[in-house]
């Protein structure tokens, strides 16, 4: 028994490397790149709103550009540089649609003396399409443990996303 | 002779290896012993249990202890994470092996910020029961921890002979 398909490999391999285009569109504010990880109808749900839909996941990104100095500082006041991190990933595929658990953290270059300084970390939620052999983001929810109200909830996020997946194969 | 590829067993054995730590932060036992053979083996800093109700006790005790130890500014259990870095994988069959690099980090720093704390090595042995892969063997080595750091020679050395002897 085995929730693994013969495909798995390469189709993990693609998601994995959506992750890691959506990780350099974001911490480099290529918010063109950024909103065309998501599908058009695409969601982004975090900590400061829930965006629906490419061109406004869009501007969520072009605000962040415009915010993100403000937040993240060096010692001498200038804007950080941000760069997140992605490790451990769980995904569930069933055909064109996926579901992922992530572990993520971030940090910035504010820490005395300008050395890294880790800000904060949490938890990734996808699903995931394939639309026109791609596979795209149609939902990511980000939890941040640093942020009340935004911490991953008990119990351990796999075990949904795999009864979700475990309800798909069935359809 | 199995017909899959290295690289379908070495993703679900990633993403058995995701899964475990997982289950590891969010304290699902269940979920944790599961991932281990009937009669795996865990060996770490308070010794080696054997078998998955002893697993999931043992790992359950350690998360106790572990909540004392790292704490926030308000004397509260931090939310402590493992990380999984870089992975070397050695597959024979319906075995494998493995080493890896982790890291934890939790919200006792200045502030309640999050601070490094230990790092180490995960030498696994894995087996391919019923289509999936689980821990036979996990050695949680932490160079934090006196008697439990990962010996002087490249444990990837250690690996490939391990892997050698099996495939003969």
């Amino acid at each position: 028994m085995t929730i693994y398909s013969p495909t798995y490999a390469d189709d993990r391999a693609q998601i994995q490397d959506l992750m890691g285009r959506y990780l350099f569109a974001m911490d480099w504010h290529d918010t063109e790149t950024y909103a065309g990880c998501f599908t058009e109808d695409g969601v982004l749900d975090y900590a400061m709103d829930t965006l629906v839909g490419r061109a406004a996941i869009r501007e969520g990104a072009v605000k962040f550009r415009e915010n993100v100095g403000r937040l993240f500082k060096r010692e001498d006041g200038s804007p950080a540089l941000l760069r997140h991190v992605l490790d451990q990933i769980v995904i569930r595929i069933e055909g064109d649609r996926a579901w992922t658990t992530a572990f993520w953290w971030e940090m910035t270059d504010g820490g005395p003396g300008r050395t890294p300084q880790i800000q904060s970390y949490g938890t990734y939620e996808d699903e995931v399409v394939r639309i026109d052999g791609q596979w795209l983001f149609r939902r990511r929810k980000i939890y941040n443990e640093f942020i009340p109200g935004r911490e991953t909830p008990d119990p351990n996020p796999v075990i949904r996303f795999d009864e979700v997946a475990d309800a798909a194969k069935k359809d | 002779m199995n017909a899959r590829s290295y690289a379908q067993d070495r993703a679900e054995i990633e993403d058995l290896m995701a899964r475990y730590l997982f289950a590891m932060d969010w304290a699902d036992y269940d979920a944790y012993a599961e991932m281990f053979t009937e009669d795996g083996e865990l060996e770490y800093a308070r010794g080696t249990a054997k078998g998955r109700a002893a697993i999931g006790e043992s790992v359950r005790a350690f998360k106790a202890a572990i909540g004392q130890i790292y704490t926030d500014s308000r004397g509260r259990p931090a939310i402590l994470r493992h990380i999984l870095a870089q992975t070397v994988i050695r597959v024979e069959g319906d075995r494998a092996f493995a080493v890896a690099l982790w890291w934890e980090m939790a919200n006792d720093g200045p502030g309640d910020k999050p601070k490094a704390g230990t790092f180490g090595t995960y030498e696994d042995e894995l087996v391919r029961q019923d289509g999936r892969w689980l821990f036979s063997k996990r050695r949680i080595l932490n160079e934090f921890l006196d008697g439990r750091a990962t010996g002087e020679t490249n444990p990837v050395l250690l690996l490939d002979q391990r892997a050698k002897a099996c495939a003969r």
